[in-house]
């Protein structure tokens, strides 16, 4: 407790602290807080799925788009096939009820785990501006199924698509309350430019992410 | 991390007669320039996007905080707290140390995943937590090189690997690993994948920097490409974070702002590939994630820069632009500069957090250009602040006593016009005598070493005295 008080005290010596201008400092976190001011942010037009498609490219993901929920699992067992990778996959317990057994996907549904290849997720919502994924943690969306498998694949469906980071934010305050312990932006597979400012995908997360929009409402 | 900085001409003189350096350094320097360049110039594509109105919202954003900051930190602590965090504060590098080896023990920590942190390089932990018979494991990539090669300190805050080659990457792997030398980078990163995979998944604590503290909800943000900051702040038992009191900000909001501006200052990406919020230990119905978090909040010269003119700094988001365009860092790397900070932000950081005396050299590293201050997001007069640091070090008596003697004898010629107009005469015909005819002097008799690695313009013709008066002649006034 010692080095915190010292580090206040020395923080409020230089701030020439007092009693008048601490309230006024409490004033300002509490305006801080009520206006939650944006800063200056790019319009992006009306066609925001336009843009995230646009956006993935950039990030390296790639996408796919079906009519709706039930159709996923289909599209997965299509790209798994295409890539060569086997049919099985951990998904979030949020998707376990789609019908992977009928388009021959073994899909199970649980936290993941080194030796799984394949990582099925989706989102929280997804960001236009940088075709960014806003995932938050909960027992059926668990934050390891995104980042342990090399193949990463995500139901994004498009009524979920913001413009900004800005929101995201407002519609976890909407729809959650408090934040959830972890609120990860995801953009695109891992990637390194640690040797000689070479950018090399596939770091520690996965190698690949995959991205499926479903356009039912 | 025990600052070498007073070395700095020392070192500077070994690093430009590297050739290894110098090719390394040649082959990255220009990367992350063009990078943020076209960044810059993408952003303002959409409508309403004008990256300088974003600069002038993230200085205001990191001057709002550090106004009152004491309110600021004592909030944050609150609603940290409210999730189940404990929030711990250390004065210097030495107490950092303490606390993190007194958490590993209570929870019976044998081995320490790390993400990249500054701070932990100021303090020198990972030597602390070895000592202790604490396994710590970098898993940055560029890290995890240095590591590997006896603990070697960082080059640069986001590329801590910048000076070496992918060559001596190749020959570090094959002899720490024992498996067949690689030759392409994509194969390395793999193996470097493979081997760290295994301890974020044996490891009992997970330690991270934090690029942000959030006052609004107590979380801490972690910005990373690899995805090692996920891996360490998901996968182990502990977290412990470990950042800088002036780190904190308001808002979601102001967090949305400045991840425009960080990600296109450093490495020219729109947005980096992880963006981490996180916010209390896992809750009891979670799959994952950590059950005990720590937050450790660092003083270590940073309050001390509080309400002076250096205030400034604290401002800093440690993306890495102000050496990335520094002529001074592009030649001669980022170990010449002797301590955890690089470039210009380096040579403002070093002297104030480790003694204005201990790194005379540093604010003189700098020619003053100004291209730092330009590219920094959060708007910081560093040629300023290096000014104000060699005024300091006149006011503190650290010049050498020749140059405090030339500059009281200019000084006492200046004051006296006609006698300063005799010695500009004396001196323009001396040094046209010393150019021989040609508009440049090779070697300057009374500053050899200036000359040592620039030639000196000679003048052309007469002093601007004389000229003016001749005009003025011949125009009849």
């Amino acid at each position: 407790m010692q080095a915190r008080e010292d580090i206040l005290f020395r923080v409020r010596a230089a701030l020439g602290r007092s009693d008048r201008n601490r309230h006024e400092g409490e004033t300002d976190v509490q305006a801080a807080f009520a206006a939650r001011a944006q800063g200056p942010r790019p319009q992006l037009g009306a066609d925001l799925a336009a843009r995230f498609r646009h956006e993935c490219g950039v990030q390296s993901s790639t996408l796919d788009e079906v009519a709706a929920l039930a159709d996923v699992p289909a599209a997965v067992a299509r790209y798994l096939a295409e890539r060569g990778l086997p049919p099985r996959a951990v998904v979030w317990p949020k998707y376990a009820g789609l019908p992977w057994a009928a388009a021959g996907v073994e899909a199970e549904a649980r936290a993941a785990r080194d030796e799984d290849l394949v990582g099925i997720t989706g989102c929280f919502c997804a960001i236009a501006e940088t075709g960014t994924l806003m995932t938050c943690s909960a027992p059926d969306t668990p934050p390891s199924t995104s980042l342990l498998p090399e193949t990463h694949i995500a139901v994004v469906p498009v009524s979920r698509i913001v413009a900004g980071m800005e929101d995201g934010w407002a519609l976890a305050r909407a729809e959650l309350g408090e934040l959830p312990r972890a609120v990860n932006f995801i953009s695109g597979p891992s990637r390194t430019g640690d040797i000689e400012q070479t950018i090399v995908i596939g770091a520690h997360g996965p190698y690949r992410v995959h991205l499926i929009l479903v356009r039912e409402g | 991390m025990r600052s070498q900085a007073m070395f700095f001409k020392a070192r500077v003189g070994d690093k430009l007669a590297d050739p290894v350096l110098q090719e390394n350094l040649g082959k990255a320097k220009s990367k992350f320039v063009d990078a943020r360049a076209r960044a810059v110039a993408e952003y303002e594509r959409d409508e309403g996007a004008d990256f300088e109105s974003l600069r002038e919202a993230g200085r205001a954003i990191r001057n709002r905080t550090l106004a009152n900051l004491d309110v600021w930190l004592e909030t944050f602590e609150q609603k940290a707290g409210e999730r189940g965090a404990q929030v711990k504060y250390a004065r210097d590098g030495e107490e950092i140390c303490r606390l993190v080896v007194e958490i590993a023990r209570r929870h019976g920590v044998t081995k320490v995943v790390k993400s990249k942190s500054m701070l932990s390089e100021e303090a020198g932990l990972n030597k602390a937590l070895a000592e202790a018979g604490i396994q710590p494991v970098e898993t940055d990539l560029g890290e995890y090189i240095l590591q590997i090669n006896d603990n070697e300190p960082p080059s640069h805050i986001i590329a801590p690997a910048f000076h070496k080659s992918k060559e001596e990457v190749a020959e570090l792997f094959t002899r720490t690993h024992g498996r067949p030398k690689k030759s392409g980078i994509e194969e390395m990163t793999r193996e470097a994948r493979e081997t760290l995979r295994s301890h974020f998944l044996s490891a009992g604590m997970g330690i991270s920097g934090g690029n942000f503290l959030i006052a609004e909800t107590g979380s801490v943000t972690l910005v990373t490409n690899e995805g090692n900051g996920r891996m360490v702040t998901t996968m182990p038992k502990v977290h412990v974070v470990i950042t800088g009191i002036e780190k904190v900000i308001p808002t979601l909001e102001d967090f949305a702002t400045l991840m425009r501006l960080l990600p296109r200052s450093a490495t020219g990406q729109h947005i980096s590939n992880y963006v981490s919020v996180l916010t209390g230990v896992k809750r009891p119905e979670d799959l994952d994630g950590p059950e005990h978090l720590y937050f450790i909040l660092v003083d270590n010269g940073r309050a001390s820069l509080l309400g002076t003119e250096f205030q400034e700094m604290l401002r800093c988001i440690r993306c890495g632009a102000c050496m990335n365009h520094c002529p001074v860092y592009q030649t001669v790397g980022g170990h010449a500069y002797g301590w955890v900070y690089p470039g210009p932000m380096g040579s403002v950081l070093t002297p104030l957090y480790t003694g204005i005396a201990n790194a005379l050299d540093l604010p003189h590293a700098a020619t003053l250009c100004g291209q730092c201050s330009v590219v920094c997001p959060v708007k910081i007069p560093l040629p300023e602040l290096l000014r104000g640091l060699r005024e300091k070090q006149v006011d503190m008596d650290l010049r050498p006593k020749s140059e405090r003697l030339a500059l009281r004898l200019w000084g006492w010629v200046a004051r006296r016009p006609s006698l300063y107009g005799l010695a500009a005469k004396l001196a323009v015909r001396y040094l046209n005598w010393l150019a021989e005819g040609r508009d440049r002097i090779p070697l300057l008799g009374i500053a050899p070493e200036w000359t040592k690695g620039r030639d000196f313009p000679a003048p052309q013709g007469r002093t601007f005295r004389e000229l003016y008066a001749e005009r003025r002649r011949r125009e009849g006034r």
